[in-house]
């Protein structure tokens, strides 16, 4: 069980990152009055309640829901698939409902980088990818990082999205820490649940940062 | 800049006259007020209709309600010791015998209670009252499923492969699975067979969800078969989706919710005036109809035609359980779900 939260948490880490970061390049790219819309977009999903957003990705990736009637409609898959109470439906629910707390970070430390250094990239020769991978990643970096760090911590520990999305197929701490101390109290393994979680978001988000620190020793 | 300096006399009078001041503006008050813990959803909306204003207009007593499940009610009065954040708690029959084994109510006096004989036998003991009934069976999609007969029917093609499951953590869905279990040779207090035979249909089965999420998951489609109470169906129903109640052969499975004052409660005379007003038949009438769906216990309300039963007095041959029995198996069983059915 510790094993399977600390997955989901790297699982959900990896594909905010992956999803986010183009985002935020974007962003980059933009001008001001787009910036803006963008910074909005990326914020609206907070001003929603988890519990709403939750029992929404509920209708999305429901047996009848948004995913499955366009896959069948499509023809790419012959009956609907099964995406909820599966890991990487509840992937899919958390990288939405996550998000935020990647992109937040991340634009912050990218609208401070200096342009000129990715003009200088260019006008020296570097191609885009080039630049993007020996400049703006290593300058956007403590910025991904600290993102990935508050999207381990809160998706290893959101309770609700994962007992409403996964169900009870899929038991994570959070859910067993839940039925020992409320449903036949048990206090004692409640406890030692919840310090193993704690220690396992604590060495989770060190090791995010320590990753952090020697891709940008590498970097520079 | 300079000091204003009060002496203490001053100051005193200051008091005296902001206080005085404070209780003269002082609108009439109600003649007390009871704090309630209170399921959130169906009964927290269905009380604040009907309960507050008869207790208002009958007593005088304000209703506080604080919203908390259950189990959240015992696990926050034992961590109160003995100064409990609500003085009247709503319970189903497991917490309930989890309360009385740690102390957590005042012992009840019945004949506080003006509607208690308006109620069938037993519904009054020593430590509550009971204000409602459930009662738990299968509700299924007549439109895309035929209709079952009993609860094997549930780990059987083709009702299984469209089943939409919870664990142990209710009541509905532990005495639920006890059923099942008892279909295949087990009983009370052995769900053995329950765990067997889930294991050959596991990889059928439709859905495994959280129980608060089973509503949305039928009405999305997920699933359509489930066990379930007649207050969701009818809830359900409410809502136009395609749901029936089906009572299986072996019988419906009836269990009461009870309401008991908290130990330590200084609000003990009112929480009474609280319990009487829930009892009373014009209460319990406005509660059992849409979109509220309780189930009376009150002989005098007349019965919907919805509801499984011609009258209170047939609740008698529904099948009953033991919780002091279930109590100290539930954690095993608990452990047993996430393990075996979970993954």
């Amino acid at each position: 069980m510790i094993v399977d939260t600390v997955k989901l948490g790297g699982l959900t880490v990896a594909a905010t990152a992956l999803v986010g970061y183009p985002v935020a390049l974007v962003y980059l790219g933009a001008g001001p009055r787009w910036q803006r819309v963008i910074l909005f977009v990326v914020i609206l999903p907070l001003l929603t309640s988890v519990v709403v957003r939750t029992f929404a990705w509920i209708v999305i990736l429901g047996r009848e829901g948004v995913i499955n009637q366009a896959l069948l409609w499509l023809g790419l898959a012959p009956a609907p698939l099964r995406l909820l109470q599966t890991e990487h439906g509840l992937v899919m629910a958390l990288t939405q409902i996550e998000m935020p707390l990647l992109l937040l970070p991340l634009l912050s430390v990218m609208s401070r980088m200096d342009p000129s250094l990715r003009d200088a990239s260019a006008a020296l020769g570097a191609s885009k990818w080039r630049t993007l991978v020996r400049v703006t990643l290593p300058l956007s970096l403590p910025g991904l990082v600290a993102g990935c760090m508050l999207v381990f911590a809160s998706s290893t520990t959101a309770f609700i999205s994962q007992f409403v999305i996964g169900g009870n197929r899929l038991v994570y701490l959070p859910l067993l820490i839940w039925q020992q101390s409320l449903v036949v109290y048990n206090w004692p393994l409640a406890s030692v649940a919840a310090l193993t979680l704690l220690v396992s978001v604590g060495l989770g988000v060190t090791a995010i940062a320590a990753v952090g620190r020697r891709s940008r020793a590498y970097a520079v | 800049m300079t000091h204003t300096r009060f002496t203490r006399r001053q100051f005193f009078a200051a008091a005296a006259a902001t206080a005085g001041a404070l209780a003269i503006g002082r609108p009439a008050r109600a003649k007390g007020s009871v704090t309630a813990a209170m399921y959130p959803g169906t009964w927290e909306e269905a009380f604040r209709a009907h309960v507050v204003p008869a207790l208002k207009s009958a007593h005088d007593v304000d209703l506080e309600m604080t919203p908390l499940f259950a189990v959240d009610q015992i696990a926050k009065a034992q961590a109160a010791r003995g100064a409990p954040p609500f003085d009247a708690f709503v319970l189903d029959p497991g917490p309930r015998v989890t309360g009385i084994d740690r102390g957590l109510f005042e012992k009840f006096e019945a004949r506080r209670l003006k509607n208690v004989g308006r109620l069938p036998a037993g519904m009054v003991d020593d430590w509550g009252v009971t204000v409602a009934a459930q009662v738990v069976g299968i509700g299924y999609n007549p439109k895309k499923l035929p209709r079952p007969k009993s609860w094997t029917d549930l780990l059987k093609d083709p009702w299984v492969s469209r089943l939409g499951m919870t664990g142990f953590q209710t009541t509905y869905g532990t005495v639920s699975i006890i059923e099942i279990a008892k279909q295949f040779g087990g009983s009370e207090t052995n769900v053995e067979p329950f765990f067997v035979e889930i294991k050959k249909v596991l990889s059928k089965v439709a859905a495994i969800g959280a129980p608060a999420s089973m509503p949305a998951l039928f009405q999305q489609g997920q699933c359509d078969i489930t066990y379930t109470n007649t207050q969701t169906v009818a809830t359900l129903r409410g809502r136009d989706v395609d749901i029936e109640f089906v009572k299986p052969e072996s019988g419906a499975v009836a269990f009461f919710t009870t309401m008991h004052v908290a130990k330590g409660s200084r609000e003990g005379e009112n929480a009474y005036k609280y319990f009487d007003t829930v009892i009373s038949a014009p209460v319990q009438s406005a509660l059992m109809q849409p979109p509220n769906n309780f189930i009376p216990v009150n002989r005098d309300v007349k019965l919907a035609a919805a509801l499984p039963m011609a009258s209170l007095d047939e609740m008698a041959k529904f099948v009953r359980h033991d919780w002091s029995k279930i109590n100290p198996l539930r954690a095993a069983w608990i452990e047993r779900f996430n393990k075996e059915v979970a993954k």
